[in-house]
């Protein structure tokens, strides 16, 4: 069995503030095995862009990482130099950003950023076009000639993510970080693009990291599942496991509110009582616990940790029972 | 909208937290008080002729040394204050003022008005300065106030400009067509909504500009276009010490100081003025 | 009169360098008090353009629309002029929709002052307004960047309900808000409409949603009703193939669930190139040669659902 392509332990990263360090990560451990596509649930602020930015290490410069590795094939991504690590953008780890409108850049054709992308390889313009407009095709771009000559703004959102995705697809890197791609895209066009991800990752055998907020598309897509909540992760495993057997309340909640689930039409929806906690001024115990309805007294002295095998979760509740 | 008290308040914790800006108000505020309280501060009236001491070095008489007639070239700097904030003053309220107007016409009126007054602005703004002052002052002479005029006439497309493009960029804004939505009329709007969002950036400009008014007032009395001798403006000074260079380098440095400090007083206060009323710096506790 | 507002074949154009395009192209709807009526559709589709000509905001190049019976009038550039004190309209962008430097008293304020109300004075109504959306009255003073996407969203609502309108059009009330959240605005829109018996207009692209809030709905395709009618009858059995795809892209999270999706073929066509026939065939899994030649006419089943298709689904 390979090494996992990625795998992260025990990660907490703070951002000072005003206010005082704010935790935005606390012991967070995730891993992507090789040719696996891993799906990361979480609303806003659960810091799942905390984690990416982690990752590829663009950190705002107010974050401060207190603890953990991040281990890519087995090298700790946080003690790589900058050179080293900008030299694995790009090849070894690409990434999709949500906006299709601000990923691409305004003044530049198609073709030159895609072949600027490829800028590693020594091989002659002629070549890296041939291989552009391969990749187009595999997007399923029509036209692909046309399309190098044109600029972002002539392409629609959904042609445009198509596009983020081949560029970050043509160094075929091992892991393909994926935030909200198709978050800001019709329902219709995330549907082609999805599927399309799913076929290229069959074909190219890449580790897909993907992050979003919408969960028929992560049901469509992954073949395992990690639920944040502020800062936390709170359960984990394949996606069956989550999805159809939920063991922390929280996870339980959010699949209840999703009104894609809810059978019967109602006019009261289902919602999760309570906000986000203050991240600087930690609430004791578990993080859910204020706005869970099966708090114990255990619930606001100790912080669960995640237990159970392959599906695991924080939560004492799971502790209790024998 | 905010009360005034609440509004000093609010500045000066800002510039506390902000070493240049607070620096730039000290500087400001130093300038100010010298400047208007000059009649009782200057130790000698500032056209005093005493052609025995001429072009003297600093000494305990005279701080700043004497100037080619003789006179105290301190009392002619704190005087000279006082033609630098008239000018300004003036020159920066009414370009100000009828820069909103004619800028808000162009932003919020028909198309065919912005266009002809973007014209207008784009031709003033094309003639050089000077050769403008020139023009000017060979039909009235020489004066300060052909100097403020001068000043005005071409800041105004300046201002007009600026509050133009905001004008615009806050027309599509959601904000915007929500009051339409719910019936507010043009007045309105432009009072409560367009009108605060620009006036920040506005006043901000304005007193950046303060330095630029100054300078051009000094630059155009330097070339004998603004005051007349014997009134002392920092230009005539820097004019007058120009030619007696080899004497005495005082005149000039002495001229030059206070442009320089109003300078860098208005630009670090104006620029911390901006980020300490921008509402999205503020924390969202405050 | 249960039918508070009235819309018959509304057009919107526009000139555009090359031509014109016709936003919305010929669209008729019913508003009843009380109800919800939702307007899904896609971007391009010109849904929010819809929304933006019945309060005012945008030039109608035909159709008429009536409010209470009465026919609403045009101004010297072709927008409709309701009565803002009955028809609201909640934006988008919840936090963009609020001036960024005024409080939030002061923009709850905003109603009143505009329409000179004798009730209470305005401060006062801000206060009564945030209660009504469940904000604490410390958010009276806070500026719109100092509030949640959630929050915004609750102004929003108190903003547009402030003098009791007939009807209220909402933009995308859902977009941006989590999946938790969602919920909370929709339940608090059911519960004033309610109390209020106002008719709200929705306009969407969230059709999870549109099942359980809305009791009639409308399908919109290059400014133009596909298909429209009871929403629950439309989501059992829909009969536009583009009605059919766009349910279909909505999945729910059941990884159980068999993949059902219909994928379209192609982007949506420029308005400045409708498409001949039916506009939807370009794109239709379901599309013959008809298609192309010819409009489909309007066909009504029984109960009132409409949809214009030579080859609707379930024949």
């Amino acid at each position: 069995m390979n090494p996992p392509v990625l795998d992260i332990q025990g990660l907490s990263i703070n951002y000072q503030t005003e206010l005082g360090p704010l935790q935005a990560l606390r012991d967070v451990n995730l891993v992507v095995p090789e040719g696996k596509i891993i799906g990361i649930v979480g609303e806003s602020g659960c810091g799942k862009s905390t984690l990416i930015s982690a990752i590829i290490r663009l950190l705002a410069p107010n974050a401060q990482i207190k603890q953990g590795s991040v281990n890519f094939k087995g090298k700790d991504l946080l003690s790589l130099s900058p050179e080293q690590m900008r030299s694995l953008r790009g090849d070894e780890i690409s990434m999709v950003f949500q906006d299709p409108m601000t990923s691409l850049n305004p003044v530049l054709t198609i073709g030159r950023q895609m072949s600027d992308v490829q800028h590693r390889n020594t091989s002659s313009r002629s070549e890296k076009n041939a291989r552009s407009l391969m990749m187009l095709e595999r997007v399923g771009i029509p036209d692909p000639e046309t399309q190098l000559q044109r600029y972002p703004h002539h392409l629609s959102g959904g042609m445009r993510q198509r596009v983020a995705i081949a560029m970050a697809l043509m160094a075929e890197p091992a892991l393909l970080i994926a935030d909200e791609p198709t978050t800001a895209l019709d329902a219709t066009l995330e549907v082609q693009i999805i599927h399309r991800l799913k076929e290229l990752q069959r074909e190219f055998g890449c580790s897909i990291l993907f992050i979003s907020h919408h969960l028929g598309v992560i049901a469509e897509l992954c073949d395992e599942v990690v639920v944040m909540y502020a800062g936390e992760v709170v359960e984990s495993g394949s996606l069956r496991e989550v999805f159809i057997d939920p063991k922390h309340p929280y996870t339980q909640k959010l699949l209840e509110c999703d009104p894609a689930r809810i059978a019967q039409p109602t006019r009261e929806l289902p919602v999760i009582e309570g906000s986000l906690p203050n991240l600087v001024n930690l609430p004791a115990g578990c993080i859910f616990r204020e706005r869970c309805s099966h708090a114990m007294t255990r619930c606001s002295a100790e912080r669960p940790v995640l237990s159970g095998g392959h599906h695991q979760a924080a939560c004492h509740l799971l502790e209790s029972s024998p | 909208m905010t009360k005034p008290r609440g509004l000093i308040q609010h500045t000066f914790s800002g510039l506390k937290k902000d070493p240049l800006g607070m620096t730039g108000f000290v500087l400001v505020s130093i300038i100010l008080l010298l400047t208007i309280f000059a009649p009782w501060l200057a130790p000698y009236d500032p056209l005093d002729i005493n052609v025995n001491n001429r072009l003297s070095s600093p000494s305990a008489a005279h701080w700043l040394g004497t100037d080619q007639l003789g006179r105290d070239i301190l009392s002619r700097v704190l005087f000279g204050g006082q033609v630098a904030l008239k000018v300004s003053l003036v020159a920066i309220s009414v370009s100000m003022a009828v820069g909103l107007v004619l800028g808000m016409l162009a932003g919020l009126g028909p198309r065919w008005l912005d266009r002809i007054l973007v014209i207008l602005f784009d031709t003033v703004r094309s003639f050089p300065t000077i050769m403008f002052a020139l023009a000017i002052v060979a039909l009235t002479g020489p004066s300060l106030n052909t100097v403020i005029g001068v000043i005005i006439i071409t800041s105004i497309p300046v201002y007009a400009r600026v509050v133009r493009t905001q004008t615009r960029a806050l027309r599509e804004r959601d904000f915007i067509l929500a009051e339409r939505a719910m019936g507010a009329s043009t007045g309105r709007i432009l009072r409560d909504h367009v009108l605060p969002n620009i006036a920040a950036p506005l006043f901000i400009l304005a007193s950046m500009d303060v330095p630029a008014v100054v300078g051009m007032e000094a630059g155009l009395s330097f070339l004998g276009l603004g005051v007349s001798p014997p009134t002392p403006s920092w230009g005539s000074i820097l004019n007058d010490g120009y030619s007696y260079l080899r004497n005495s380098p005082w005149p000039i440095i002495a001229g030059g100081i206070p442009l320089i400090a109003i300078t860098l007083g208005f630009t670090f206060f104006g620029e911390s003025l901006r980020d300490i009323f921008d509402p999205k710096l503020r924390r969202k506790d405050q | 009169m249960s039918t508070l507002l009235t819309v018959r074949d509304l057009r919107v154009r526009y000139s555009v360098r090359g031509g014109f395009v016709d936003v919305v192209h010929g669209v008729s709807l019913d508003i009843n008090r009380g109800e919800t009526t939702a307007i899904v559709g896609e971007s391009g589709s010109g849904k929010t353009t819809l929304a933006m000509a019945l309060c005012g905001l945008a030039p109608i190049h035909g159709g008429e629309v009536r409010l209470d019976g009465e026919m609403l009038k045009q101004d010297r550039k072709n927008r409709l002029n309701p009565d803002r004190k009955r028809v609201a309209l909640m934006f988008q962008d919840p936090v963009g929709s609020l001036n960024p430097r005024m409080t939030v008293r002061r923009a709850l304020a905003e109603p009143f002052r505009i329409h000179g109300s004798d009730a209470q004075s305005p401060d006062k109504e801000a206060l009564r307004l945030l209660s009504m959306v469940g904000l604490g009255d410390d958010f009276a003073d806070r500026y719109p960047h100092q509030l949640s996407g959630g929050q915004a969203r609750r102004v929003g609502v108190a903003r547009a309900l402030a003098l009791r309108p007939d009807v209220l059009i909402a933009d995308e009330p859902t977009a941006g808000l989590d999946v938790s959240i969602q919920g909370e605005i929709l339940n608090l829109l059911s519960r004033l409409q309610k109390e209020m018996g106002v008719g709200i207009l929705m306009i969407t692209h969230n059709l999870n949603v549109v099942r359980h809030v809305a009791d009639q709905m409308a399908i919109m395709y290059l400014g133009r009703f596909i298909e429209q009618g009871n929403s629950q009858q439309i989501f059992d059995q829909p009969r536009h193939p583009y009605t059919a795809a766009l349910l279909s892209a909505n999945p729910s999270p059941d990884p159980d669930a068999q993949s059902s999706q219909i994928e379209l073929k192609g982007d949506v066509p420029s308005l400045l190139q409708r498409p001949s026939g039916c506009e939807f065939h370009t794109r239709c899994p379901r599309a013959k040669v008809q298609c192309r030649n010819a409009f489909p006419e309007l066909t009504a089943t029984n109960g009132n659902q409409q949809f214009n298709c030579f080859f609707p689904m379930g024949e």
